[in-house]
């Protein structure tokens, strides 16, 4: 489904680059629940920016879902985004001046679905989330979790095959996050690709499979718990 | 996918509703005043006989002074009336389809005295062919006959307003009214008839009403008629009074001819040059041959019924507008780059940029038709006022009128400054990277 080899990623300003993502290579077959974990700066959104076609690299290959997306114009990674990707976001990303149902429609909208079909699609995904009578709510009349409900109400209704959540939990309550991450667990078994980016461990273990990054590169997944006990003595003085 | 994007322009528009009203008003301001003065422009500019008015000319001879030309900006032109006699010899062409030459006059009217008391009335004295050559509207009867001009009989035309004063409105077709010291027929009452300027005699104040009362022009003789319109002389006349008058060089009529045809036209102007080489022989028109038979609008233009200061104040107008919308266009800069996390979104959900341009040029387009809407009332307002001071001036309320090709120009000018307020906004909106404001939603 996703297949990344040696990718680069440079962010550049006048005095300094940032190497967001060096010789970044990950294989996610179709069908996973792979968990990304890593700490602040290793590269996890980045890299879900550019599995998500939101933003470029400058060197190495990308497939997805046997495509290789190195040549695509803008026009045809938004096409790619609207039919075979969704998005989950940590701050569940709404439209504030649509209710439920239109935040849901609106990856249909730039579909070009007829408007039966959306109503339709819309209403079932809805349904699944268990918002269906939450409908011509305003996200600000919706709680933290009821909110990312819709957004993944929203990824349903594209029935996208790769799903690519970023903290999807980490601005609600233990149970919130598990209902969410029930919901992700039943959205995966029914076949849908899921790259989940956490800092949860709880949440990552829900995952079939757990990728660890640093510095913008996958590091080995037995030496995660050695990096990571680095990375928190780094922390500590600051902590102290 | 155009309704939703007219229906997230009207949220976007509620949402920030203060900054909102600041860009509309911006937007409405800059068209209320273009429209003021674009309709001014058109009002005065306007084709007063569209039909036929390529067929209308009006004539000229140059009977002028040999040591210097015809006063006026223009050396070359010559005077703008002619005199009696020449009229009268013109009159003898048959090749105009219609012609008639014309002046005005105050004339006293005696209605019925328990009516009122008797008054002066504008005068208009013309020939038969003045009312179907205008196309002057009839409510009542219609002209007199050519047969009518020759007697002269004693008829008249009277204007709606001075047939709703003297006989209250009632058909007064064959009814009789005194005017100076003799009783006229009533064979015709004009329908409401407001032309934006006063086309066929632009010899003075252009935009004055019609006349009240039309009579036979060969009334001039036995009734002693003197014109109160402008009359422009070089040479002493012949003989003291009327007679002197009608003899003499002054020039103070103005004629029209209907040629509709090419053909008609340089035979007309082979008649008048053949005409003046002939009173040459006579030792009258002393300056070189200089006869004018001008189409109408061409002859208005010349007259600059559309003063140059209107012409100036309609593109000042233009460019307030267009200094309105590129202000306005930092406002909704600001505005829509405030608004990138959620393009972000609409990005990540699979939006285009130009799915994303088109959003927000609508919703610029939404701001200039409400803006212009807003403007069109304020713009009616101006006229309205306008009117009232046109009113004291001109005798008539309905001078400045908005009509419908004057507001489809206003709305072409909203959407007009719509798109140049928001194009470059749109543009850069379009433009925002979809990953840069995605964590800040």
């Amino acid at each position: 489904m996703l297949e990344m080899k040696s990718i680069a990623k440079v962010y550049r300003t006048d005095l300094i680059e940032t190497h967001a993502l060096s010789e970044f290579s990950l294989h996610v077959g179709a069908g996973e629940f792979v968990a990304i974990m890593g700490p602040s700066g290793s590269g996890k959104t980045t890299f879900l920016n550019v599995a998500g076609l939101l933003d470029t690299f400058e060197r190495g290959t990308y497939v997805l879902d046997g495509q290789d997306v190195s040549p695509l114009s803008d026009d045809q990674m938004s096409r790619i985004r609207n039919q075979k990707i969704g998005f989950i976001f940590q701050s569940f990303n709404l439209i504030p001046d649509l209710d439920a149902f239109d935040n849901v429609d609106v990856p249909l909208r730039y579909r070009g679905l007829p408007g039966a079909e959306r109503r339709t699609r819309v209403e079932r995904s809805l349904e699944l989330v268990g918002l269906g009578s939450r409908a011509r709510h305003l996200p600000s009349q919706l709680s933290g979790g009821q909110q990312q409900r819709v957004a993944i109400a929203r990824v349903l209704a594209g029935d996208p095959r790769l799903i690519l959540a970023d903290e999807p939990t980490g601005n609600l309550d233990s149970l919130m996050t598990r209902e969410i991450m029930d919901l992700l667990e039943k959205i995966n078994e029914q076949g849908a690709t899921i790259v989940m980016v956490t800092h949860s461990p709880e949440c990552a273990a829900r995952a079939q499979r757990q990728v660890h990054l640093l510095d913008g590169r996958v590091v080995d997944f037995e030496a995660a718990p050695r990096l990571a006990g680095r990375e928190m003595a780094r922390l500590a003085p600051s902590v102290g | 996918m155009f309704l939703y994007n007219l229906r997230i322009a009207l949220l976007s528009l509620r949402r920030n509703s203060v900054l909102s009203m600041v860009i509309v008003g911006g937007i409405a301001l800059g068209i209320a005043v273009a429209t003021l003065f674009s309709t001014m422009r058109h009002v005065l500019a306007k084709d007063p006989v569209p039909d036929k008015s390529r067929a209308l000319h009006y004539v000229r001879l140059d009977n002028w002074d040999p040591l210097k030309p015809y006063p006026g900006d223009d050396p070359t032109r010559p005077p703008t009336q002619i005199t009696y006699q020449d009229m009268v010899s013109l009159m003898r062409s048959d090749i105009p389809v219609r012609q008639s030459g014309m002046f005005k006059a105050n004339l006293y009217v005696f209605p019925d005295p328990k009516v009122g008391r008797p008054t002066k009335q504008m005068t208009r004295l013309c020939f038969a062919d003045f009312f179907p050559m205008f196309e002057v509207p009839f409510r009542y009867g219609g002209p007199w006959d050519r047969h009518a001009d020759q007697g002269p009989e004693p008829v008249v035309v009277l204007s709606e307003e001075l047939n709703d004063t003297v006989f209250g409105g009632a058909n007064s077709v064959g009814r009789m009214l005194r005017i100076e010291d003799r009783e006229f027929k009533v064979v015709g009452v004009l329908d409401r008839w407001r032309p934006p300027v006063k086309f066929y005699d632009v010899t003075q104040f252009a935009v004055q009403a019609p006349e009240a009362m039309y009579v036979p022009f060969n009334f001039v003789r036995p009734m002693k008629i003197q014109t109160v319109g402008n009359r422009d002389g070089w040479k002493s006349a012949p003989a003291p009074g009327l007679e002197g008058l009608l003899a003499s060089e002054s020039c103070w009529i103005q004629m029209w001819v209907e040629l509709p045809t090419r053909e008609k036209v340089e035979a007309y102007k082979s008649f008048v040059d053949a005409y003046v080489i002939e009173q040459k022989k006579t030792g009258r028109f002393p300056r070189p041959l200089n006869n004018r038979v001008t189409p109408m609008m061409a002859w208005l233009k010349e007259q600059r019924v559309v003063p140059n200061e209107i012409n100036a104040l309609t593109v000042v107008s233009l460019l307030f507008l267009a200094v309105c919308s590129l202000n306005l266009m930092g406002l909704l800069l600001g505005k829509f780059l405030a608004r990138a996390p959620e393009i972000g979104v609409r990005r990540a959900l699979g939006a285009r940029r130009r799915d994303v341009f088109v959003q927000h040029v609508i919703e610029c387009e939404v701001v200039g038709v409400i803006g212009g809407l807003l403007g069109i009332l304020l713009s009616l307002a101006g006229l309205a006022w306008m009117n009232g001071w046109a009113k004291t001036l001109l005798t008539r309320d309905d001078f400045f009128r908005l009509d419908l090709p004057m507001a489809l120009f206003a709305i072409f000018l909203s959407l007009l400054a719509g798109l140049v307020a928001g194009l470059y906004p749109a543009w850069r909106v379009c433009r925002v990277p979809p990953a840069m404001h995605l964590k800040l939603q």
